[in-house]
């Protein structure tokens, strides 16, 4: 099974943050778990560099986070989308599109 | 953008809460991931090393999270800083050095820098500064008058700066400055009061009919002790009681810069403060421009139109047969008034800038000497570089601790110049002020000021630090790591740029010597080219008897010229006395005395300053006569022929080629001043014959050209005023002779109040502060540049000297004598010395070339490419290096060759 895992492609795991942070703001481990159950287990998130991309992002004013309680109470910081973090979610998905549509276009020429 | 911002600036300064936010964060994770793999069925070891594997390793993480925050370069900015000041701290002589001369580098740069922007760049503090407008020419108050009713342009206010004779509770003040002023000039200005109501247009329509002042706040501060109760108190001012309305702000200090007038009076009151003058108001005898003008301009009038509509209506009170627009009645033009008017700034903007450059130059060689420190000592620290090199530093980040070791030196530098320049200026300031009046200068430091310290220093730091910095890093790490310990004894090739350094410092400090000797020379040539005469010896008193204002009224000149014959006659009795005699002002005086119109032979008429004098004048104050006699008792009569004495200026301007003595103008000048009966003025024209010539007086304009005079006697000279300078030629030492011409003075008269008594001597002094204040600077500075040109030399050698014990121990051991050992140094530093003389004169060549009309304006009577000040400065130079070379040399010379093969 580990072996049909895919590595995530560099500069998207920004957009899966902000497109799991879209529904409900999220901590961290919620949102690696998630990314890897909507992707069908396929997506392979580096636990690693999950939370310095929210750092990054967090700074960027994407995502903004606060501290609240979990599930079984337990104090955890939670990450949701800001004003500016929803618009580079839609450009971005935009852009994702386009590109993954060229590229299959080009596959399916040669 | 800002939300980014706000976010590194938690990061950085709530560090410790951050931290822990990232531990609580990464920890609850992995406790969530550790429960996953628990119910999965994992025993709790196991799971939990799952959990940490999966994170990748939990400070790598929190690591690559710090450096999201995006803080990592002001982070380790700081680690350098701190650890630049513990290396700095760690050796505290090196420190002091640098940070010493770097200290005079920019405190002197400081402090000129501020001096421009005090006289130069501030703004005046009143209402919309931008939109103010002062015209050139000053009015008289007709024309004022005329202007300020009846033109559709703008809206004016005046002021005259005065000398006001103040006595509160009956005790005389010291000679009090003030203004006189419009009704309109604080609310013009929008200057408001500090406290009570301030001079209104109210206070100013009717002639001698508003005895009131403002005071300025310093005056009220210091004489008063701020007390509320001076509203409403009274000044004597003249003998005239004025009540005191308002205290100005503050910050005001009126419009000229330098000045600060203390007591503000409506100009309507002139003939009241200024008893002693003429009464200006009224059509005065000689067309007087005393009133300054500023203008506001109406919205939407451009400064053309508003130029032309004033002009027009100003030259409806030119006096007659002056409306041709002659060289003296040029056209009006309008200045900008924003950052205040002042003759300040025509006296001293010039050598302000050249001082500019000349402590940058000072600045340049305080780097060039720290570069040169900084090399040594990078080439001592090499074991230490080559080590952290070794151990995988960048080598950017190697360059750039040391940078910042610069830049927190010249920090160090520049807070120390700070305190200096400030004290500095006061020092700069004083000496200005020994002129006639004393500057008072905004000097607080401002943003433009600190800027440009801020600047200065940390382009100081990089200038000085990226060389050795450079080089330092720039390590061969094999051999340097190999031979940690004895590094500083191999080779010196390390030298090159030290070298090229040392050239730059001598070339640079040759320039600013040629500066000040030039500029020494000049005052030398213009200080003694007048009056080879002792100068010392000429007491100089001011006297102004009741009714010298009141000249016009029949019968008054007689008797003042009856008391002022009598004062000379007794004065002239005094043992040790010489000679007295009785001018209209010093032959300092710029503005001797009134324009008076005079037409020459030729049919031309010319306005020129009369100045009136009493016989023995020139022989009195010292100006030699060039041509003719001097005055005699006969010429003073009133009904004698006509005669003048002129100046050479006057002599060669309207008697090109000719020998002026005897030739004849005419005036019509000449009043009546002792028969009620006949007009004032007679209507004839009448001749006036040329009896003598004198020698310009340089002192009345040392930069420029020496204006025409004409010297009439106290009778016949066309004037209203009758106030005159006792001149007083002692033998020996004036301190005897002063006390006994006061109580004369006051005998041949008791109310004639004699104030302001000095020498000639202080009089020339103050005439020529512009001179002697860049002459003494350009030597101050001359010499730093030399002492630092001289250190940097010596150290440079010395290094060499150590770094080569061992070459000279084999020398003397194969029987070089110590004379050969210290030859070879000395040619070393000769040869620097002279290729550093052989840059610095075609340097210095160029820039007299660039800046010569700069330059020349300050000088007199030299030429800027002057070879025998270009001869003494290398001369002084090369023979101070060669001492500061001969240090060094003797103790190479005293190496022991056994000790210094023995440790090779």
């Amino acid at each position: 099974m580990t072996n049909t895992r895919i590595d995530l492609p560099q500069g998207t795991l920004d957009l899966l943050i902000l497109k799991t942070l879209a529904l409900e703001a999220q901590h961290g481990w919620a949102i690696s778990e998630r990314i890897q159950q909507i992707s069908s287990e396929v997506l392979r998130v580096q636990q690693g560099s999950l939370y310095p991309a929210l750092h990054r992002l967090e700074r960027r004013g994407w995502i903004k986070a606060r501290w609240g309680t979990s599930d079984n109470n337990r104090r955890a910081k939670f990450y949701e989308l800001t004003r500016d973090g929803r618009k580079q979610l839609v450009d971005e998905a935009a852009a994702w599109r386009k590109l993954s549509v060229a590229v299959a276009q080009v596959l399916d020429v040669c | 953008m800002l939300s980014g911002l706000l976010y590194r600036i938690r990061a950085l300064f709530r560090r410790k809460t951050v931290e822990i936010e990232l531990d609580d964060e990464l920890r609850f994770h992995l406790e969530h991931q550790m429960e996953k793999h628990l119910r999965a069925g994992q025993f709790r070891e196991e799971a939990m090393r799952r959990a940490r594997i999966e994170l990748g390793g939990l400070e790598q993480c929190k690591e690559e999270c710090r450096q999201s925050w995006g803080i990592g370069l002001i982070e380790s900015l700081v680690q350098d800083i701190g650890y630049a000041l513990r290396v700095l701290i760690k050796s505290p002589g090196f420190t002091a050095a640098v940070a010493l001369s770097l200290a005079l580098g920019i405190g002197a740069n400081t402090a000129i820098f501020s001096l421009i922007d005090a006289v130069m760049w501030r703004m005046l503090p009143v209402k919309d500064p931008a939109g103010l407008w002062v015209i050139d020419q000053g009015l008289t108050f007709q024309q004022y008058r005329t202007v300020r009713d009846n033109n559709q342009v703008a809206e004016l206010a005046a002021y005259s700066s005065v000398h006001l004779n103040v006595s509160v509770d009956g005790s005389i003040e010291p000679t009090v400055d003030g203004q006189l002023v419009s009704g309109s000039y604080f609310s013009l200005l929008g200057v408001n009061p500090a406290i009570g109501r301030t001079i209104s247009v109210d206070d100013d329509r009717v002639p001698n009919g508003h005895p009131v002042a403002m005071i300025s706040y310093g005056y009220w501060k210091r004489r008063f002790g701020q007390e509320p109760s001076i509203l409403g108190r009274t000044l004597s001012i003249s003998g005239t009681p004025f009540t005191v309305i308002g205290v100005t702000p503050p910050e005001f200090f009126g419009l000229e810069v330098g000045m600060a007038p203390d007591i503000f009076v409506p100009v309507m009151m002139q003939p009241t403060a200024m008893p002693a003058f003429e009464n200006l108001l009224d059509n005065p005898i000689i067309y007087r421009t005393w009133l300054t003008t500023l203008v506001r301009l109406k919205p939407g009038v451009g400064v053309p139109q508003a130029t032309g509509a004033l002009e027009t209506l100003r030259r409806q009170g030119l006096p007659q047969g002056a409306k041709s627009a002659g060289p003296n009645f040029p056209n009006l033009v309008l200045t900008p008034a924003s950052t205040g008017l002042s003759s300040l700034r025509k006296q001293f903007s010039q050598p302000l800038f050249v001082l500019m450059a000349v402590v940058g130059v000072v600045l340049l060689i305080a780097c060039a000497n720290t570069a040169n420190l900084l090399l040594a000592r990078a080439a001592a620290r090499r074991p230490e570089f080559a080590m952290r090199l070794a151990l995988g530093a960048g080598r950017w980040r190697l360059t750039r601790q040391l940078l910042v070791e610069s830049v927190a030196l010249a920090a160090l530098g520049g807070l120390c110049g700070v305190l200096l320049a400030r004290w500095a200026m006061r020092l700069l300031v004083v000496y200005m002020s020994s002129g006639r009046s004393p500057i008072v200068l905004d000097l607080s430091p401002n943003l433009r000021i600190l800027f440009f310290t801020a600047a200065v220093s940390v382009a100081t730091g990089l200038l000085f630090g990226l060389t050795p910095a450079m080089r330092a890093t720039r390590i061969d790490l094999w051999p340097a790591l190999k031979s940690l310990g004895n590094l500083l004894s191999r080779g010196h090739g390390g030298l090159q740029p030290g070298k090229i350094l040392a050239v730059l410092q001598v070339a640079l400090s040759l320039l600013l010597l040629i500066g000040a000797v030039l500029f020494v020379r000049s005052l030398q040539k213009l200080a003694g080219d007048n009056f080879g005469v002792s100068r010392e010896s000429v007491l100089i008193v001011r006297v102004e008897p009741k009714g010298s204002d009141q000249r016009n009224i029949p019968g008054t000149t007689a008797r003042l010229d009856r008391t002022y014959q009598t004062l000379l006659e007794t004065v002239r009795e005094i043992p040790g006395v010489r000679m007295a005699s009785l001018g209209q002002s010093t032959p300092t005086n710029p503005n001797p005395g009134a324009a008076g119109q005079i037409t020459l032979p030729s049919g031309a008429t010319v306005r020129v300053p009369m100045v009136m004098l009493y016989p023995d004048y020139f022989a009195t104050v010292g100006v030699p006569m060039v041509a003719g006699r001097e005055f005699n008792s006969t010429d003073l009569r009133e009904s004698s022929p006509l005669v003048c004495v002129v100046n050479e200026a006057f002599a060669r301007q309207m008697f090109p080629g000719e020998n002026a003595i005897g030739k004849s103008c005419t005036t019509s000048h000449r009043q009546n001043f002792n028969d009620p009966t006949r007009p004032r003025y007679s209507d004839q024209e009448e001749a006036v014959q040329i009896i003598g010539v004198v020698k310009d007086s340089r002192y009345s304009n040392p930069r420029g050209e020496v204006q025409p005079v004409i010297y009439m006697t106290f009778l016949q000279t066309p004037t209203g005023r009758g106030q005159m300078v006792l001149h007083v030629r002692v033998a020996g030492d004036s301190g005897s002779v002063l006390p006994r011409i006061r109580e004369e003075v006051l005998r041949v008269d008791p109310t004639l109040p004699a104030f302001e008594v000095h020498t000639l001597a202080q009089e020339m002094d103050a005439a020529l502060v512009q001179e002697r204040l860049i002459a003494m600077l350009s030597s101050l500075f001359g010499a730093l540049a030399l002492l630092l040109a001289c250190v940097g030399l010596y150290g440079l050698l010395a290094f060499g000297v150590v770094q080569r014990t061992g070459e000279m121990g084999i020398r003397m051991a194969l029987g070089a004598g110590r004379s050969d050992v210290v030859w070879m140094i000395l040619k070393e530093a000769l040869l620097l010395v002279l290729a550093g003389v052989a840059l610095g004169i075609p340097v210095a060549l160029g820039v007299t070339r660039l800046a010569g009309s700069q330059i020349s304006g300050l000088l007199f009577g030299m030429k800027a490419a002057d070879p025998a000040t270009i001869g003494t400065a290398a001369l002084l130079l090369i023979s101070v290096a060669t001492i500061a070379a001969f240090l060094p040399a003797r103790r190479a010379s005293r190496v022991d060759p056994m000790v210094a093969l023995r440790n090779e």
